[in-house]
């Protein structure tokens, strides 16, 4: 029923917004190439589609944000599981991963031209650095909350080592992981768009390149809404489904 | 035949920068296949008391003894109970029966063939295929017990498994102990606040004193079982041990 409604709501309001769009179009107080009409918008889209080159951009961009972000949550996870379980690694690691977590993904574009050059392997180490540090985090403060006596049990029933970590630290430290994931993915995906932005190299951050280039402000317009979109996707989709699994579960809702 | 013996057990703990000294030589036997029941005032360390047992703590001073060999660490020898249940949100029911065996690597054959057999025992095997957010407290205790005795523990600490339930769950769970105690035989040390509860399990209780605690005095329970809760003849046992307990009581408030 309430989910009913919103959704009702909603739709109403984003055929408002295209209304109320297309009412300020109309008026003409700017020139087409400067503001264009929902009209001009949704035709690019449709040719983009038609040619396939929107899928291609969405796709090149999707597959450098699965590597990225994998990379990242791997990484992520080894890196906030000895940080909460190594009092020596997280007063000294622990304190530059706060530090580094505060670079926005694009400051590392710069390094990864140099080391990395325009390949895909430059766009992947900055969307993989933009995730890094979210997952790595959440999945410290995941560690740091589990019921001790869940770890005491498990000693208890003769688990240790590398046992103790995969069977009990990282289950009992899922849910904040799954936040990790949820926010290193977003990260993520803004990562990945203004690397290929700026690398200029595939992808929808490319086409957004040359819709500037060729002052084409509805092709700029049309990625816009498609990298939204896809934000939007890919988070109710994938992650609040499993986020929602996840806490009912675990009991915590 | 001694199966356990804790030899003048102290433990001391920081509170706001002040040493406090929890237990202050705790002296116990226990024989093979009894069963202990512990009481005492709420903060006297009877918990940490049975942690030390597991090899969960270590004690400041002593040393625990099973079958005469010093316990070092914790170990499936000597399964804890947790009030709480501590069971894994993540695994169905039968998976926390078998996390122990698992950790040991036993196969999976073997592992359900045990299991079963607990299951069976607890009345869980319909909940087998359960999340534990879909069970009571009462049958999560069960899970917790099957959890145990699935290892074959020498010895079964139980940490106030049964606080929480309510009183008609209680009374089942006190007369289905007694039936679980008499077929497997176990070694069982049971910590209780509840007398008349001890005075249903034990077939001895220990009255610990309040901080730094020792064990004042204990008392024989010689009487026919199953007992009940409404057993007015174990009623002259909870007098006694009241008569024990009272002072302690008040001197820790």
């Amino acid at each position: 029923m309430k989910k009913q409604n919103y959704t009702w709501k909603r739709i109403v309001f984003y055929i408002a917004l295209v209304a109320v769009w297309q009412a300020f179009d109309s008026v003409n107080i700017w020139p087409d190439q400067i503001f264009p009409s929902p009209l001009e918008v949704g035709e690019d889209l449709v040719y983009s589609a038609a040619d396939g080159s929107l899928f291609f951009g969405i796709g090149t961009s999707m597959l450098r944000l699965i590597v990225g972000l994998a990379i990242a949550i791997g990484g992520g996870m080894v890196l906030g599981i000895f940080m909460a379980r190594v009092e020596t690694i997280n007063q000294t690691i622990g304190s530059l991963v706060l530090g580094l977590q505060s670079i926005p993904s694009v400051a590392w574009v710069p390094l990864a031209i140099i080391w990395f050059g325009l390949t895909d392997a430059g766009i992947i180490f900055v969307t993989a650095m933009g995730a890094l540090f979210a997952v790595t985090i959440n999945t410290y403060s995941g560690v740091k909350n589990i019921d001790p006596n869940f770890i005491a049990a498990a000693r208890n029933m003769g688990a240790k080592g590398e046992q103790l970590i995969t069977s009990v630290l990282i289950p009992a430290a899922f849910p904040y992981m799954i936040s990790g994931f949820k926010q290193g993915w977003a990260f993520a995906w803004r990562g990945v768009i203004g690397a290929e932005l700026l690398f200029s190299f595939l992808g929808l951050g490319f086409l957004l390149n040359v819709g500037r280039q060729l002052s084409d402000v509805s092709q700029v317009i049309a990625i816009m809404i498609v990298v939204m979109a896809i934000g939007i996707l890919i988070d109710g989709f994938v992650f609040r489904r499993i986020e929602n699994k996840v806490m009912s579960r675990w009991g915590l809702r | 035949m001694t199966k356990l013996e804790a030899k003048n057990i102290e433990k001391y703990f920081d509170h706001d920068g002040q040493k406090l000294q929890a237990l202050g030589g705790i002296d116990l036997k226990v024989n093979d296949g009894d069963f202990v029941c512990l009481v005492g005032p709420s903060g006297c360390g009877k918990s940490t008391f049975l942690r030390i047992v597991a090899g969960l703590d270590r004690p400041d001073n002593g040393e625990v003894l099973l079958d005469g060999k010093p316990v070092i660490e914790t170990g499936p020898d000597r399964i804890l109970v947790f009030q709480e249940g501590a069971l894994f949100p993540w695994l169905k029911v039968i998976d926390n029966v078998e996390f122990g065996l698992k950790i040991a690597g036993i196969p999976k054959s073997e592992r359900s063939e045990i299991s079963k057999r607990y299951l069976d025992m607890m009345q869980l095997t319909r909940f087998a295929e359960s999340y534990t957010y879909q069970l009571s407290t009462g049958m999560k205790q069960r899970v917790a017990i099957a959890r145990a005795l699935v290892l074959d523990p020498d010895v079964l600490l139980m940490d106030e498994p049964f606080a929480a339930l309510d009183a008609q769950t209680r009374d089942l769970l006190l007369v289905e102990m007694q039936l679980i105690w008499e077929r497997t035989k176990k070694t069982i040390l049971f910590v209780t606040h509840n007398v008349a509860e001890a005075t249903m399990l034990g077939n001895r209780v220990a009255v610990f004193t309040n901080r730094p605690s020792t064990i004042k005095k204990e008392i024989v329970i010689d009487y026919r079982r199953p007992r009940i809760s409404e057993d007015e003849n174990l009623s002259k046992y909870q007098q006694q041990i009241l008569a024990e307990l009272r002072p302690e009581v008040k001197a820790s408030e």
